[in-house]
């Protein structure tokens, strides 16, 4: 990804997005260690990158590692490398990805999922600023800007004990949140205008008259979903909203099920269904008239004769209704 | 947090709902009101305000509040009546920044949910002006 792509998905119009734009530019000056939060799929990659694009290391290497994905006993030799027989299977010597970061930037993805004894000796790196690979006895002094990442609540970690707490201070000297995508919701509109026009770009639609577009209320249902994949669901979700469309406007009837129940459910859509395991048809009952005792209720300002009348009902009918009610408290309808 | 909502019962309820979860709350019972607060000294960290309300109503209010820097940072919950439930209005909102919309009757645990979540963003925001105070201005641009 190229630095105007990073600068365009960094900016945002919401207020957090600037701050951490600017943080990223500032920080990226230095040669500070950051530790980047934020839960799955907000782009901590993406700063990652944009800290080392931004940075006088510009011109070395960025390299990612997924501290979750590799087994914890190949993390050592992937991480410092290791010596020809260092252990079975090493047939070659082979540099570690500190060391093929030399000049560069290392990027610790998942950096919570570290196991004790490497969280004890990457704390040994971090001081010395140097790796010994697995099987030699000689140290190799490295160059390395580090930055880290988790979606865990880290200092939670600590508390557990699951997580060195020197590590975590050597870890979090510039912390930098990102926010979910929810939090930013202001800014799910500009997304997905963006990554439609790179993937009718990518189709070669960009500019043509089959370039597909979205509906004002497929957009605002985009905008309303909670997103808890954050920014990657918004983008896979789109790419394939892309390539399975065969119209040049994207409707609420093609959006996943999930997406419009959340949002109908969100405004008192969802009707209640008769299940595998039945249903409490009282309490579904009551559900109903209480939505509809509320609005009446708010329309005449907690006048409940006038809010009977509305509702065709005696005032006496209405009151028992509201005196039977179990929860909440009978002025509360009308909020 | 400010309330906004023309129907004094309505604010009565929320102040008292919020005041429980710890959130301290000051009301408006007009948009006028609303914008004066917000120009004022008073700090806001998050707008709960009524869609319908005579004079200015709630998409009004946005469209004032989206003028200004600072009070366009402002975190907005509009609130609307279910019979509201056409989506023209919440893309009115989402036009105008509005960060959520929730529908009447107030689901309450969402509703603290969700300012939570505001007042969260908003205290994040005021960390990263302390790092970005304490951090090294970049030469060279």
């Amino acid at each position: 990804m190229d630095s105007a792509n990073i600068e365009r998905l960094l900016i945002g119009q919401h207020p957090l997005m600037h701050r951490i734009h600017s943080l990223v530019r500032k920080v990226a000056a230095t040669d500070a260690t950051v530790l980047i939060m934020g839960e799955s799929g907000t782009g901590k990659e993406l700063i990652a990158r944009a800290v080392h694009s931004w940075s006088p290391r510009e011109s070395g290497a960025f390299i990612p590692v997924n501290c979750g994905a590799i087994p914890a006993e190949l993390l050592e030799s992937e991480l410092f490398g290791h010596e020809k027989g260092a252990f079975t299977g090493a047939v070659r010597t082979r540099p570690g990805m500190f060391s093929l970061a030399n000049g560069g930037t290392i990027f610790l993805d998942e950096i919570g999922e570290m196991s004790a004894p490497l969280q004890v000796k990457l704390l040994r790196v971090l001081q010395e600023r140097q790796v010994r690979p697995v099987g030699s006895d000689r140290e190799i002094k490295i160059d390395v800007r580090v930055i880290a990442a988790t979606n865990k609540d880290l200092g939670e970690e600590v508390r557990q004990g699951r997580f060195r707490e020197d590590l975590y201070y050597r870890l979090h000297v510039i912390p930098l949140h990102v926010p979910s995508l929810r939090e930013r919701r202001s800014d799910i509109p500009l997304l997905v205008e963006h990554f439609l026009a790179k993937l009718n770009l990518r189709q070669g639609n960009a500019g043509q008259s089959n370039s597909v577009r979205i509906s004002e209320e497929a957009m605002v249902q985009l905008w309303e979903y909670d997103w808890p994949g954050n920014v990657r669901e918004l983008e896979n979700l789109l790419e394939r909203l892309v390539i399975l469309t065969d119209k040049d406007t994207i409707e609420v009837d093609s959006l996943p099920s999930n997406v419009r129940s959340f949002v109908s459910s969100r405004h008192g859509g969802v009707q209640p269904t008769l299940g595998e395991d039945g249903l409490d048809f009282n309490r579904a009952v009551e559900a109903f008239e209480d939505r509809l005792i509320g609005e009446a209720l708010r329309r005449t300002n907690g006048n409940k004769q006038a809010a009977a009348k509305l509702l065709g009902l005696k005032r006496t009918t209405l009151v028992a209704k509201l005196r039977r009610r179990r929860s909440p408290a009978t002025s509360d309808l009308v909020v | 947090m400010l309330i906004v909502d023309d129907q004094a019962a309505a604010r009565e309820i929320l102040t008292r709902k919020l005041s429980r979860e710890s959130i301290r709350t000051v009301t408006a019972d007009s948009g006028r009101e609303c914008l004066k607060i917000v120009r004022s000294a008073e700090h806001v960290d998050v707008i709960l305000l009524d869609v319908s309300m005579p004079e200015m109503d709630g998409i009004e209010v946005c469209r004032e509040l989206a003028k200004e820097d600072r009070t366009r940072s402002i975190p907005v919950i509009l609130l609307t009546a279910l019979d509201d439930h056409d989506y023209q209005i919440r893309f009115q909102g989402m036009n105008l920044g509005v960060s959520e919309f929730m529908t009447k009757p107030v689901n309450w645990k969402e509703l603290f949910t969700r300012v939570r979540g505001h007042l969260r963003s908003r205290a994040l925001a005021r960390q990263i002006d302390q790092t970005l105070a304490g951090l090294p201005e970049r030469g060279g641009e």
